[in-house]
């Protein structure tokens, strides 16, 4: 049956032009390019124009690069930039080794690790919103659980409570986007360890091979598509952290956590600046890509 | 939903909506403006989700009966209500017809054509009476370059809130009709501070740090009473002249002294935002605070609209701000007023509900609607100051209203153009102060710095456009003209 059926479809499927698959996709690329590259257009155009809502409804004028300057000169964005990079560096390292560890343990067929798995894929399923009023009320210097049990363990806390102090606030931020996200590594990482091939660990055990050689010199190299590939996608999220930061601290106290995307919101969003609200997009997609670039250079330049 | 829900038809509503209909047939000339609304269908209304939003959710039927028109109202926060309506403008694609508008916005709204100004139906309607409302309110919130954008719903200034029972405890008299200067506040502050009451030690005071809007909102009412201006000659003067003047001794006095407040509050107050502050307060471990006049009510409930009283719900002693010597008083004026969206297609309906909201009766059972405990007294309207029935319920009336009187919104925080701008840039660096990553006179250089920069490449220095000299005299002869 199969073979009568492809026998026939042979000789029409010879007479279908050959531009064919080309037409058919090409209503769905045009539709995403158009999404695409529509704004990042439209956001470089008007990042030439000065355009702010609070002075006129429409651009009041071509001024060239002097959004670009405004940005640079103004020490909140390189301020932002740095905080970004510490926060996307720091957290993606983090929740990818506590990640990780997760999911070696799970690998483990220790009691109640259904229930783990089941239970772990939770808070990446709230929204960042909620998870920011979340932990606000856990950060309550009056109450609040998480500075009570610092307290309990002897740990010294800033006057000001976790959020106003400008020396513990970006680490709070942090946290609740280390307890939100590291799940995600984790059942990632998980999913990519069971398919480590069986066969090849017990052939590594036989040789003598410890649990630490087994994981990085069979596991972790074996796995290192899908690490690589869930650490830039975690990476490219962190850089534009927003949610948390609006809802935990305003970017402050002072400007400790302000981050790009918090600046971005508040030049856009807040003081209407339409101009340099592009200029900040265009610096923050050059700077993104620049990283990831860079990242995928060097990360994949050895892979097929 | 609710657009579907709203087009359903009861037996109830088709009743209601007859004899409504036949209500205003047979008085017809009687109230034309009724007549004419009759028809219009459903009417959104955008608003900001203060406590009036809860009152006028509460009494929308009365609207409906009395003009026939559905009412859809929406409440978001004030950061999401300007950005959705700057979209739903520079898009134009019609969102609400009603709309909360901050007196900050009130300017580029207007001419931007975003929201119709209202002179014209105020002078066709004598029901606005417009000569009841409190001249400095419109003043602040309502007015721009000689036109009315929007009329005020809810009208707070700023006063004194202390706990009564704690401070007749420390033998300390705070003066009733604001004979008191700042440094007394302070003085009152610190001796309250540190003392232990009823088993708690006490705070002295709370202060509203966070940034942007609600550390600038604080400190302004203390600056501008300690006579600080920020600019060389807005919105009064023949020639408006932009040139910021912040960094001033009297600017640097006063930031001393709201750092020396800050260290007599709760630490953690440097992340406070306006409701933080209150509902700290409204727990029972603070002395004193001055704050918008909303709270004298908030601050009796244990959370928002929760209906709970608060440990402080009957021991609250509430007075009119300090003064500082030498000074004028002058007292922050905010809250939130009604415009009618340049883009809508019902605009006699929409000043039905404008008028409405902020008339006498309305205002009124706003105040009496008793769903969550008695929770607005935001008059713009001196009459409900003196209601009888009002007293009973918030007897701290005639000082909100003493204190409103001597209410300058546009020397506190003068509606400029960019506005918003130059209070992120001073909200950041005052609590920078508080943290203690700038000194008083670094803030204040670094902030007219700024500010000088932003003005002039925003084109405001200097200032080539028309200027309005824009006084209390000429808003007071506005309303005189409308009446």
């Amino acid at each position: 049956m199969t073979v009568a059926l492809s026998l026939a479809a042979s000789p029409r499927r010879r007479r279908l032009p050959a531009a064919l698959p080309w037409l058919l996709i090409a209503p769905s690329v045009l539709l995403l390019l158009a999404l695409i590259l529509f704004p990042l257009v439209f956001a470089l155009k008007n990042s030439f124009y000065f355009w702010n809502l609070q002075m006129s409804p429409v651009p009041m004028g071509y001024i060239g690069a002097d959004n670009y300057r405004m940005a640079f000169s103004a020490s909140f964005f390189l301020g932002a930039l740095r905080t970004t990079v510490l926060m996307t560096l720091v957290g993606t390292a983090v929740e990818f080794l506590l990640g990780l560890g997760i999911a070696l343990l799970l690998l483990r067929n220790l009691r109640g690790m259904r229930l783990t798995r089941v239970l772990l894929i939770m808070p990446t399923t709230i929204a960042p919103i909620v998870v920011g009023f979340l932990f606000r009320y856990m950060y309550d210097p009056n109450g609040g659980l998480i500075p009570w049990l610092l307290q309990s363990a002897g740990i010294p806390l800033p006057a000001a409570g976790l959020l106003g102090s400008s020396s513990t606030a970006l680490w709070a931020v942090l946290f609740a986007d280390v307890w939100q996200w590291t799940p995600f590594f984790a059942i990632v990482l998980y999913a990519a360890l069971l398919a480590v091939p069986e066969d090849v660990l017990e052939a590594a055990r036989l040789d003598g091979a410890s649990a630490f050689k087994l994981l990085t010199h069979i596991k972790l190299p074996l796995i290192r598509k899908t690490a690589l590939i869930v650490v830039m996608l975690r990476f490219m999220q962190l850089f534009n952290t927003f949610d948390l930061v609006v809802v935990l601290t305003k970017g402050g106290p002072g400007a400790s956590t302000r981050t790009l995307g918090y600046s971005l919101y508040q030049a856009g969003l807040v003081d209407f600046n339409i101009g340099l609200a592009s200029a900040m997009t265009w610096l923050i997609v050059i700077v993104v890509n620049a990283i990831i670039g860079l990242f995928v250079f060097f990360a994949f330049r050895d892979l097929d | 939903m609710k657009t579907v829900s709203a087009f359903r038809v009861s037996r109830r509503s088709l009743m209601k909506s007859g004899a409504a209909l036949a209500g205003a047939a047979a008085l017809g000339g009687t109230f034309p403006n009724i007549v004419r609304a009759q028809g219009s269908g459903t009417l959104r209304v955008l608003l900001a989700g203060d406590p009036f939003y809860y009152a006028i959710e509460g009494l929308k039927d009365q609207f409906q009966q009395e003009t026939g028109i559905t009412l859809e109202i929406e409440a978001i926060s004030t950061e999401a209500l300007q950005a959705r309506l700057t979209s739903s403008f520079i898009s134009n694609e019609p969102d609400a017809d009603v709309i909360s508008v901050d007196q900050m916005w009130l300017g580029q709204y207007l001419e931007s054509k975003w929201i119709l100004p209202l002179n014209e139906f105020i002078k066709a309607d004598s029901d606005t009476a417009i000569d009841d409302f409190i001249p400095e309110v419109l003043y602040s919130m309502n007015t721009w370059r000689g036109q009315v954008g929007t009329l005020p719903v809810a009208s707070y200034g700023q006063m004194v809130l202390y706990r009564k029972d704690f401070v007749d405890e420390a033998g300390i008299k705070i003066p009733e009709d604001g004979s008191w200067t700042w440094s007394d506040y302070l003085d009152t502050v610190k001796a309250l501070h540190g003392k232990s009451f009823g088993g708690t030690t006490m705070s002295g005071t709370v202060l509203a740090g966070q940034q942007p809007a609600p550390v600038v909102h604080m400190f302004t009412q203390l600056a501008a009473s300690m006579g600080t201006r920020w600019f060389k000659s807005f919105p009064t003067g023949s020639a408006w002249d932009f040139t910021p003047t912040v960094d001033s001794p009297e600017n640097r006095e006063a930031l001393k002294l709201f750092l020396e407040l800050y260290k007599l509050s709760p630490a953690e107050s440097v992340g406070y935002n306006w409701f933080d502050a209150g509902m700290r307060f409204a727990k029972g471990d603070i002395g004193m605070f001055y704050w918008w006049t909303p709270y004298a009510y908030l601050c009796r409930k244990d959370g928002y609209m929760t209906g709970k009283d608060s440990v402080v719900a009957d021991k609250l002693g509430i007075v009119r701000l300090p003064k500082a010597p030498d000074h004028h008083q002058v007292v922050s004026l905010g809250g939130h007023s009604l415009g009618i969206a340049g883009n809508t297609g019902k605009r006699e309906a929409a000043w039905q509900f404008v008028k409405w909201a902020t008339s006498a009766k309305t205002q009124k059972a706003m105040a009496l609607y008793d769903k969550y405990g008695y929770q607005f007294s935001d008059f713009a309207r001196p009459s409900l100051y003196a209601d009888p029935d009002l007293l009973k319920i918030y007897p701290y009336l005639p000082g909100q209203i003493g204190d409103i009187r001597a209410g300058n919104g546009k020397i506190v925080r003068p509606p400029c153009p960019v506005y918003t701008t130059l209070e992120g840039i001073y909200g950041l660096n005052l609590n920078k102060v508080l943290t203690g990553a700038m000194t008083p006179e670094a803030c204040l250089s670094e902030t007219s710095t700024f500010f000088e920069t932003i003005l002039k490449g925003n084109f405001l220095i200097p200032y080539q456009q028309a200027s309005y000299d824009d006084t209390l005299e000429a808003t007071k002869a506005l309303m005189a003209s409308l009446a």
